[in-house]
């Protein structure tokens, strides 16, 4: 018998391939033996996934446990990843070595900044993502991750021994016991159980009990952490129906096109992986006073609406939009579900009805009249862990070496759970060696301010990231969240490669050189004016002026300062990165 | 006693203070958690009120313990929490023996306290005065016959439990209901301000609302009462927070603008609202800041100052303005050299009035020095009492003093200040009776006998006019500037606001805007990110 180690990833990488129930872990059959890991992670969603890899980055043996090996990496709402705010998070969670950044630069099918009319602090990089090639993606990632073992299973319990007296707690986890009644032993373990806590699925007044449309909840272990004492608390959300593509009468609709060039989400990528023609658009419709009314007619038959569970009030289902903001057009962005997909997800539609008033109230909307409903949409409320009950490093309060991430602590997102995914996996393994937790502050990053605000003043509703909520808006930005993280990640926890690291290196020590040579050029205005005829530069000034205040311009970029100066400032322009990011820190 | 003039306001989310604050009470968050049912659910909540905010969890599960959720505040979240749950006690009347002394106690164990101390008996109702024998809980020696109060939180000062001891006012019997009292477990003598601090942290009282009580508490003048009971009653935190409340909504919308108007159809014209309301904040706060020093006059009082040429009786006016012999009055010139200060009640009004050395020139270098701070204490004056000598109007010095003080202030201030003046001729005694006005070229000016008290009735009404101008009058205007540090940072507000006018960069607009509102919630508390979040999904159908 080889050692569980050895064969895990073999086993994982397997069973995506053969889906054969029996083999699903090699060593059920063996002599009972207990698998002992570093770092266990339970679920393998956005959380889960960064959670695993961060943990195995650090040099931990990991093991993934999830429901169903096939599932890992599905993106079980909207088919697209960052944002404003969460474009940030995607930025620091890539700075840390982080999959979703690199993933979605494999897998996206539309790529566009939002915001970028108002200052790079605020630009929201976002990409419409083909869900089965990222599944696809994260997937390969994971099984190739080295000391990351993948294993399917519930957990339905946690086993706990006597806390260690220099830490605080009351308990301490050292491994789980799974559905076939199995253990596995684990220093550390991080819980990423999304919406699968107790969660129920709600269709007009139909529920059930669901963690995503066909996927079994856990109850056992909703109890478990409930019996140890934690406050549980309920929150909902909301999923839209889906479309059949070809039903669609796009000619009509607006159509919007991707940016060309398209700006990739990972710091080591140059471009992402496909060409802007190639890419799909997006089109946008409105609701109308029909969708309204079908609406306000069937308030009664609506029962997630009618409940006092908090949902998201920046994702309102369409029945909370129409109830508190009557009388108005709402948007619908029909977005592309992938390249080869005949879905389109009507976002902005979130939608709990009857699936007969579903499909009803789809066709009254232009351009989707003749529209064919594939799956209708519905409503998932499920327990959530008052995050107050976390440290900033994500492990609890009662029970040691024990780490949350995800929607478990009330947020909601991909990219919030991701980034709480890579600091969970961070610390799940730093806290194996003995290490002191890496903690982000609220000045250091959006993961901080997101961390920050979950453990410190909970949250009554999913818990979405805006860049209003980060005090230190102006130096948090997308752009130079390496140099705020990639150093700290490299040295504080062994979670970021060497490539990853000289890579920031060179691009900080490229930054400051720039710098000081654009402080080193001097003319006098005249001249600049000459130079660069398109800039507002005033001639009356009796001072040279250098080139780093030229670049201060609105107008000036880069480009057109090292067309005017070639040497030495051409180098500069060879990286697209460089050269913008050389502007923005000037800026 | 109270924690005046400390600036522990501050409320921004990103101070190390609040953060390093939130860390360290993890520990008791942990036993909260761990052990929920040990001790009452208030003095759960006691333990730190500063990372608790108003917020139930909803669950749909019968609760395992009791949840330790209570009403909490960010508000204040500068301030050193309480210590953790005790029950403070302390004499809250003046020392010395009187008629009544108060002993007050708050805290969780407050109610166990008067039962100890009444026993057998059971806690008076509410509210209600009750007569009771107080006895040692130790010993059950009676101590005193006394009225009780019981002030079930939260409906009391400071938000906790707290009882009231009314007692006679020996030193003994003091003394012995505070040893009877320190000897009841949890208890423990108050710091100084503790009660005021509990208050504030409970949310009770605003931080300007402490700022009044300590006012209240120290006033000494009509005026300087009324206007710390305005600013207790909240009329400056309401002020300050009806601004701070449109530059929310402002931020709101700019920040709305930034987050969700690319992909959310926001109205047109959100950004021209912002703008608008942020140009009528400008105009209300300029306006206010005009006069900003005259709440500080009032809390502080007002510099008066006498001077005039030697001899004028300027002494002699400042002892009949005191009712006390403050300076020594001697009909020799030079008698006062140096400068001689007194506070005074004036009409209501607090006053530091300054006696000072005769001006003039020649004389010797004890004097000149006495001259030379006459002149820099009126160079910092509010408001001049410039006194002459009726009878000799014709004089050098006198023309020479009308030259160079008189007619200067009067012709407007020459230092951009708002100084006053009011001009006194003195010893209008020596003046022929029913005699005409001696001098009718002068500016406008006062006829007084310091000897006689002749036109002292004239003189403090003149003074009461000139004095409500420098103070402000705390009954008919709007509330008040009472520190420097409310000046600083409506001025720090003004400011942003013109740099939000000159961004370009919507963020760094944005940022400007942020500045502007921490500073307005230096004064008010607040200014978290939620408030933000809050209207903008009031006002806004944004989200997907």
């Amino acid at each position: 018998m080889f050692s569980f180690r050895g064969c895990g990833r073999w086993v994982a990488a397997s069973l995506t391939k053969q889906h054969h129930p029996s083999s699903r872990f090699s060593g059920d059959s063996a002599a009972p033996w207990t698998p002992h890991f570093d770092v266990v992670v339970i679920g393998g969603g956005h959380a889960g996934t960064e959670a695993a890899a961060a943990a195995a980055r650090c040099g931990s043996r990991t093991l993934l446990l999830t429901h169903r090996v096939d599932t890992i990496g599905q993106m079980s709402c909207n088919p697209s990843f960052g944002g404003i705010g969460k474009g940030h998070l995607m930025r620091e969670v890539d700075a840390l070595d982080g999959l979703c950044s690199r993933i979605c630069d494999q897998s996206g099918v539309h790529y566009k900044v939002l915001n970028r009319r108002k200052g790079p602090a605020v630009w929201g990089l976002r990409a419409q993502i083909d869900r089965k090639l990222y599944k696809q993606n994260m997937q390969k990632e994971i099984l190739n991750t080295p000391l990351l073992t993948v294993r399917e299973g519930a957990v339905e319990d946690l086993i706990l021994t006597e806390p260690e007296p220099e830490h605080t707690g009351k308990y301490r986890v050292s491994g789980v016991v799974l559905g076939d009644g199995s253990t596995v032993y684990a220093e550390s373990v991080v819980l990423t159980t999304g919406t699968f806590l107790r969660g129920m699925i709600v269709i007009g007044l139909e529920m059930h009990p669901a963690g995503r449309l066909g996927d079994q909840p856990s109850i056992g272990l909703a109890q478990t952490l409930e019996k140890l004492g934690f406050v549980v608390g309920r929150l909902k959300t909301g999923t839209p129906p889906r479309i059949a593509k070809e039903s669609i009468n796009f000619s009509i609709l607006n159509k919007q096109t991707p940016d060309n060039p398209s700006i990739p989400f990972s710091f080591i990528n140059e471009t992402v992986w496909i060409k802007p023609e190639d890419q799909l658009p997006c089109y946008l419709t409105h609701t109308n006073p029909q969708v309204d009314e079908i609406v306000l007619e069937n308030l009664h038959l609506n029962c997630h609406v009618k409940e006092s569970t908090r949902g998201p009030r920046y994702c309102p289902s369409i029945e909370s939009k129409v109830l508190r903001f009557p009388n108005r057009l709402h948007q619908v962005w029909l977005e592309p579900e992938g390249m080869d997909s005949d879905l389109i997800y009507p976002q902005g539609l979130s939608v709990t009805l009857p699936a007969d008033l579903q499909e009803k109230m789809i066709t009254c909307i232009r351009g989707l009249e003749k529209a064919k409903m594939i799956q209708p949409g519905y409503g998932v409320q499920y327990d959530y862990l008052d995050p107050r009950q976390i440290t900033p490093s994500l492990e609890t309060h009662l029970v040691q070496r024990l780490f949350f991430a995800g929607q478990i602590n009330g947020t909601t997102g991909y990219e919030e759970a991701a980034a709480q995914g890579v600091i969970a996996g961070i610390n799940a393994s730093l806290r194996v060696r003995h290490k002191p937790p890496f903690v982000i502050s609220r000045t250091e990053g959006y993961i901080g301010v997101l961390i920050d605000d979950l453990t410190t003043l909970g949250t009554s509703e999913p818990y979405r990231m805006f860049t209003s909520r980060a005090e230190f808006r102006l130096s948090l930005r997308p752009d130079n969240a390496d140099s705020r993280l990639t150093f700290r990640g490299y040295k504080e926890a062994g979670c970021v490669s060497q490539q990853r690291y000289e890579r920031a290196t060179w691009m900080k020590s490229s930054l400051e050189e720039g710098i000081s040579v654009l402080k080193s050029i001097e003319f006098p205005s005249s001249k600049w004016k000459n130079l660069i005829p398109e800039a507002s530069i005033s001639i009356g000034r009796s001072l040279p002026l250098r080139a780093l205040d030229v670049l201060k311009y609105e107008e000036v970029d880069t480009e057109l300062l090292a067309k005017a100066v070639p040497e030495p400032l051409k180098k500069y322009t060879k990286c697209r990165e460089l050269a913008e990011r050389l502007k923005i820190e000037d800026f | 006693m109270l924690p005046v003039e400390h600036p522990f306001a501050a409320p921004q989310r990103a101070s190390p203070l609040p953060l390093s604050l939130a860390s360290a009470s993890r520990s008791e968050d942990l036993q909260w958690v761990g052990e929920p049912t040990s001790g009452s659910t208030s003095a759960l909540r006691d333990l730190n009120p500063v990372i608790f905010r108003p917020q139930t969890l909803q669950s749909v599960h019968p609760p395992a313990a009791e949840l330790p959720l209570g009403p909490y505040t960010r508000q204040g979240s500068g301030a050193p929490a309480p210590s953790s749950g005790a029950t403070v006690f302390a004499l809250s009347s003046g020392q010395g023996r009187c008629g009544i002394a108060v002993i007050r106690t708050s805290g969780p164990a407050s109610g166990q306290a008067l039962r100890s101390l009444t026993a057998p008996r059971d806690l008076p109702p509410a509210r209600k005065a009750c007569l009771r024998l107080l006895s040692d809980p130790r010993s059950g020696e009676p101590l005193d016959r006394a009225l009780v109060l019981w002030f079930p939180g939260p409906q009391s000062f400071t938000g906790e439990d707290c009882a009231e001891f009314h007692v006679h006012g020996g030193p003994a019997v003091v003394s012995g209901v505070l040893q009877a009292l320190g000897s009841v477990p949890g208890l423990r003598p108050a710091e100084a301000g503790e009660f005021t601090r509990r208050a504030f942290a409970h949310g009770k009282l605003s931080l300007t609302e402490v700022e009044g009580l300590a006012d209240l508490i120290h006033a000494e003048t009509e005026a300087q009462r009324r206007q710390a009971l305005r600013q207790l009653d909240g009329e400056l935190n309401h002020l300050c927070r009806g601004w701070a409340e449109t530059l929310t909504k402002a931020l709101a919308h700019v920040e709305a603008y930034i987050d969700f108007g690319e992909d959310d159809n926001l109205e047109e014209g959100v950004l021209d609202q912002a703008d608008s309301e942020v140009r009528e904040l400008e105009v209300a706060l300029g306006a206010h800041l005009r006069d900003a020093r005259r709440g500080q006059r009032l809390r502080s009082g007002a510099h008066a100052v006498v001077v005039g040429p030697p001899n004028a009786g300027k002494s002699s006016l400042v002892n009949l303005l005191s009712r006390k012999p403050v300076s020594i009055v001697s009909p020799e010139p030079g008698t006062t050299r140096d400068v001689l200060e007194t506070p005074v009640d004036l009409a209501g009004f607090p006053v530091l009035l300054s006696d000072t050395a005769g001006l003039r020139e020649g004389v010797g270098p004890v004097e000149q020095e006495g001259v030379r701070r006459a002149q820099k204490r009126l160079e910092q004056a509010d408001l001049i009492l410039a006194v002459l000598d009726a009878s000799d109007l014709a004089s050098p010095s006198s023309c020479n003093f009308l030259d160079t003080v008189v007619i200067p202030a009067g012709a407007g201030s020459p230092n951009g200040s708002n100084q006053r003046l009011l001009l006194v001729l003195n010893k209008s005694d020596l003046l022929p009776a029913g005699g005409p006005d001696p001098s009718p070229d002068l500016p406008p000016h006062l006829l007084l006998s310091c000897l006689t008290g002749d036109g002292l009735d004239g003189l403090l009404e003149a003074l009461r006019k000139e004095l409500a101008a420098l103070c402000g009058d705390p009954s008919t205007d709007p509330p008040l500037l009472t520190r420097a540090r409310h000046q600083h940072h409506l001025q720090g507000c003004l400011d942003a606001l013109g740099h939000y006018k000159q961004a370009k960069d919507l963020a760094l607009a944005a940022e400007a805007l942020r500045v502007a509102r921490g500073h307005l919630t230096r004064i008010t508390g607040g200014g978290g990110a939620e408030e933000i979040l809050d209207i903008i999904f009031r006002d806004f159908c944004v989200g997907k």
